[in-house]
């Protein structure tokens, strides 16, 4: 019975993020992003693109803000003193490069604000978008701080991808139509198959049986994706090492070895994507 | 000065209101040809829209919402005034309400109508819309009832449900009138509308004490309802958005529009309708009065959130702040402050409020300062949140646009019916208004309320309101 | 003995609240207060006076649905969130109050107003058959003094309007 229920679990079900959370998490997927190794060539959005049937929208719709990669990698022109010099345009050299995807957010500020709950914290720590779901209200798209929701403004699958290029669709997800929300999923099919097959094993997932389409593609292995629940696993080691936790709204680090920071970690969103900031020269 | 010429003649009260039901004649006709093409410019939008995508109105990343919501908050706002105006003023006995508050609240619910499309309109689904109401399937499944926008699917329709029933209520006296005068389909419509009502003392009674709690009920749901639209941005977490004071400033801003929009049809309807009786000039003298004081107060609470923005030197909030001030939508912002806060001054010179065609002028201009303001409200906090990559300027398209007009149609369609079938001046309340105004005068009260009304049979005072 | 429902017309409101009163005082024989009910075009204030504090039980319709509304909206919207476990967190506990406050207020005042309008319908005893002693001028500017009596006090009550300046008298015999 529902009273029944709700008396019985009272407390369990008044239990927000900071007492724990309602979840018994399986898994902590997270990922670490080195700046210092992203040399910017692009490879992991090319890369999320074919396994995440990411549509090609084109140069017009590109233009119009329509674009729909789901990492994208953002240049800064921010070396002080590599400032375009009068006779040039644009700054030449001394870019620096932020790969983003969805930081898979623990207090996510996407899912409280989705009106029909299709967008929710998995127990595997991830924030995932129910496609069947979404009726495209875009509320969580402006209530992301990171802006790492897109939105299929268009039947993209009708153009985007000319035959025979349907054929390289990946057959583990689906090809989203219009009015639906999209964003990274840390590559939830790889996460689901590796799952899989672990229990048919008989193992539990090992670090390293995951690797999200980005990991796989970068030539400088500036990502490391794995399981945070896991003691022994590479980015549970670099978090630690780089002093940064989860459920913290700031870091007080003052090594300059313990380069670890959460974008907008100031603004209590719990994200699961630590960065590795650039070392500059001074 | 009179609000009301206390010497009118009952009979004559019917007779003005009837007449203002009868068969329309070609200008209405005009008028209504003028909302349907209006209606049919948002339908050729919609139906685009919906077998292409949301991307044809050149929504996009980061501006998902764009004049669609701040038109969607534009008609809720507007919707405020008439219900609660009409409930406060019921409540503190200020009669003059009396003669205009029909119309008020038929706006209400008409605006309320119109805004209620605009979630629909808006969403990429919309074919899936109903999945917002909390509806028991075998599946399991709820809507999420954190997101404000379920909270603004419950209270939208709680707030329509209200104020169409405090509407419906408070005309069931003078649909029993109209029952007694018309003929044809128009008489069964009476008839089934008006309930049975026969004016005896137990109806009377009964009926006092359900307006009163009716209205003690709405004035805080109309509160409720914008403050919960005013959580569609105040409970998000971008700069510009999450402000403490956006629920008093919603609903000030709702209560500045829906009064600029009361001005607007009063004088309307005072010209079209020759309602110069009841529509008077004191009338709108006080509403002007009113709407000045709400313009101050709506001023002040605008102040209030750039003071309180700047000096809590949030770098993001102050950043929106600063790129309205002085960014691409700069014109659009002063343009806003000019006639939310600069206009309304005509509002408090006597010789400007008592002048129609400017109080007309007047009335639109701050209706588009505040249709201006919501814009101003949703658009620069997504052009330029937190992260900077996605700052982008952009201006909204055709199918948008013309979503936006049509609505204006369907709302002006929607006020043309109700003109024509249902009395836009309460028959009942007005007499009341003159008889307890004379009340205490003198002797000759009833002989002067009484006297047959020149061309009006003297039998029934029907004109006959002719159901063809 | 035949019963009769007789109306008086009368446009002097003051006259017709006089009949009233010697109604209340006794002048006609065998008529009480009850058997007084009056039809008017407004809401008249002073009909409370001459006749006496009549009951309104809507507020108790409204009391009641406003409790209604109150704990059905919480135990319903707690409920289905308690059931409804792959539910959207964003780090909020599976029952949010604040969320729930707020449509919790919507559903009171939404039940309480449909309870008004229920008990409003019901006390007033609306959408019921109109009697054929029914006048377009209560419509209009006059007002009906609905007396029901017997044939004992009849002609007394039709003496009585008349000397009230009664405009128009109307009958019906009930049974």
């Amino acid at each position: 019975m529902s009273l029944q229920n709700i008396l019985n679990n009272w407390d369990k079900y008044r239990k927000g993020h900071e007492a724990g959370g309602h979840h018994v998490y399986e898994h902590m997927w997270s990922m670490v992003i080195d700046l210092n190794k992203c040399i910017g060539c692009g490879a992991c959005s090319v890369a999320c693109y074919a396994e995440n049937n990411l549509a090609v929208v084109g140069k017009d719709r590109f233009e119009k803000g329509q674009a729909m990669h789901w990492l994208r990698i953002e240049r800064y022109w921010d070396e002080p003193n590599l400032k375009p010099t009068a006779s040039d345009e644009f700054q030449q050299h001394g870019a620096s490069f932020l790969p983003m995807m969805c930081q898979q957010c623990n207090a996510a500020t996407c899912e409280p604000v989705c009106p029909v709950a299709a967008t929710y914290h998995t127990p595997d720590g991830l924030n995932a978008q129910v496609y069947n779901r979404c009726i495209g209200s875009r509320y969580c798209s402006n209530n992301c701080p990171y802006r790492l929701r897109y939105f299929n403004f268009y039947s993209f699958y009708e153009t985007s991808w000319p035959e025979p290029l349907n054929l390289q669709l990946n057959p583990d997800l689906s090809v989203r139509d219009k009015g639906v929300m999209e964003k990274c999923t840390f590559c939830v099919q790889r996460i689901r198959t590796a799952k899989d097959t672990a229990r048919r094993e008989g193992r539990k997932v090992r670090d390293g049986d995951v690797q999200t389409a980005c990991q796989q593609s970068c030539p400088t292995t500036a990502i490391v994706f794995g399981d945070m629940l896991d003691p022994e696993s590479r980015v549970t080691k670099l978090w630690k090492a780089h002093e940064v936790e989860l459920g913290k709204t700031a870091q007080h680090k003052q090594h300059p070895e313990k380069r670890g920071y959460r974008i907008f970690e100031g603004l209590n969103t719990d994200p699961c994507v630590m960065y590795l900031e650039r070392v500059r020269e001074v | 000065m009179k609000d009301i010429n206390e010497d009118i003649k009952w009979a004559q009260i019917n007779a003005d209101v009837l007449r203002s039901m009868e068969t329309p004649r070609l200008g209405y006709w005009i008028a209504v040809a003028t909302c349907v093409a209006m209606i049919a410019c948002a339908v050729v939008a919609e139906i685009y829209q919906y077998k292409h995508g949301m991307g044809y109105g050149l929504l996009n990343w980061p501006h998902m919402w764009d004049i669609y919501i701040a038109t969607f908050i534009f008609w809720i706002g507007m919707s405020h005034s008439g219900t609660l105006l009409s409930a406060i003023l019921h409540i503190i006995h200020a009669d003059w309400r009396k003669p205009i508050y029909r119309f008020a609240e038929a706006m209400t619910t008409f605006s309320l109508m119109t805004a209620g499309l605009f979630p629909i309109i808006h969403i990429g689904r919309l074919w899936n819309m109903y999945w917002v109401l909390p509806y028991v399937t075998d599946r399991g499944i709820w809507p999420n009832f954190r997101s404000p926008l379920v909270w603004d699917a419950f209270a939208i329709s709680t707030y329509l449900t209200s104020s169409a029933l405090f509407l419906y209520i408070g005309m069931i006296p003078d649909l029993a009138i109209c029952r007694d005068n018309a003929r044809g389909w128009r008489k069964k419509l009476y008839i089934a509308l008006s309930l049975g009502w026969r004016g005896d003392d137990r109806q009377w009674r009964n009926f006092r004490r359900t307006y009163l709690l009716m209205a003690c009920f709405l004035i805080p749901l109309a509160v409720s309802v914008h403050s919960i639209v005013s959580s569609d941005f105040a409970m998000s977490i971008m700069p510009g958005w999450h402000v403490t004071t956006f629920p008093p400033y919603f609903v000030a801003g709702a209560l500045y529009s829906g009064c600029a929009a009361i001005i607007t049809l009063f004088v309307l309807l005072r010209y079209f309708f020759r309602f110069e009786e009841y529509m008077t000039i004191a009338i709108l003298e006080k509403t002007c009065k009113l709407t000045f004081a709400i313009a101050m107060a709506w001023t002040y609470l605008n102040l209030i959130e750039f003071a309180s923005t700047w000096y809590g030197h949030d770098v993001a909030s102050k950043e929106v702040l600063l790129q309205k001030f002085y960014g691409p939508y700069a014109p659009f912002f002063w343009m806003m402050m000019f006639c939310g806060s600069v206009v309304p001054f005509t509002l408090a010179i006597r010789k400007f409020r008592r002048h129609i065609p400017t109080m007309f002028v007047v009335s639109l201009l701050l209706n588009l300062g505040m249709w201006l303001e919501r814009w101003m409200i949703v658009t620069p906090t997504l052009a330029n949140a937190y992260h900077p990559i996605a700052w982008d300027t952009m201006w909204p398209g055709m199918v948008q646009w013309a979503i936006v007009f049509g609505s204006f149609g369907w709302f002006g369609l929607l006020f043309l019916v109700f003109v024509k079938i249902f009395p836009s001046v309460s028959m009942y309340e007005v007499k009341e208004m003159v008889y307890h105004r004379r009340g205490h005068a003198g002797k000759d009260t009833e002989e002067v309320l009484h006297r047959p009304v020149e061309g009006v049979r003297a039998t029934t005072g029907r004109p006959g309101l002719e159901g063809a | 003995m035949k019963k009769y429902r007789i109306m008086g017309l009368f446009s002097n409101f003051r006259e017709a609240f006089r009949v009233v009163e010697d109604i209340k005082g006794g002048k006609v024989s065998g008529l009480k207060l009850d058997d007084v009910s009056t039809m008017s075009p407004i809401e008249h204030p002073e009909i409370d006076e001459v006749l006496g504090a009549r009951p309104s039980p809507v507020p108790k319709f409204t009391l009641t649905g406003a409790l209604f509304g109150m704990t059905f909206g919480f135990l319903f919207l707690a409920s289905a969130q308690a059931t409804f476990l792959v539910q959207p967190q964003g780090g909020k506990p599976v029952i949010p109050l604040p969320s729930n406050i707020v449509l919790t207020y919507e559903m009171l005042i939404l039940f309480g107003v449909l309870f008004t309008l229920a008990g409003f319908l019901i006390s007033a005893r609306m959408l019921t058959k109109r009697p054929a002693i029914y006048s377009e001028k209560v419509g209009i500017d006059q007002i009906g003094i609905v007396l029901e009596l017997d044939e004992k006090s009849y002609e007394p009550a039709k003496a009585l309007f008349k000397s009230h300046g009664v405009l128009e008298i109307r009958e019906e015999v009930v049974k």
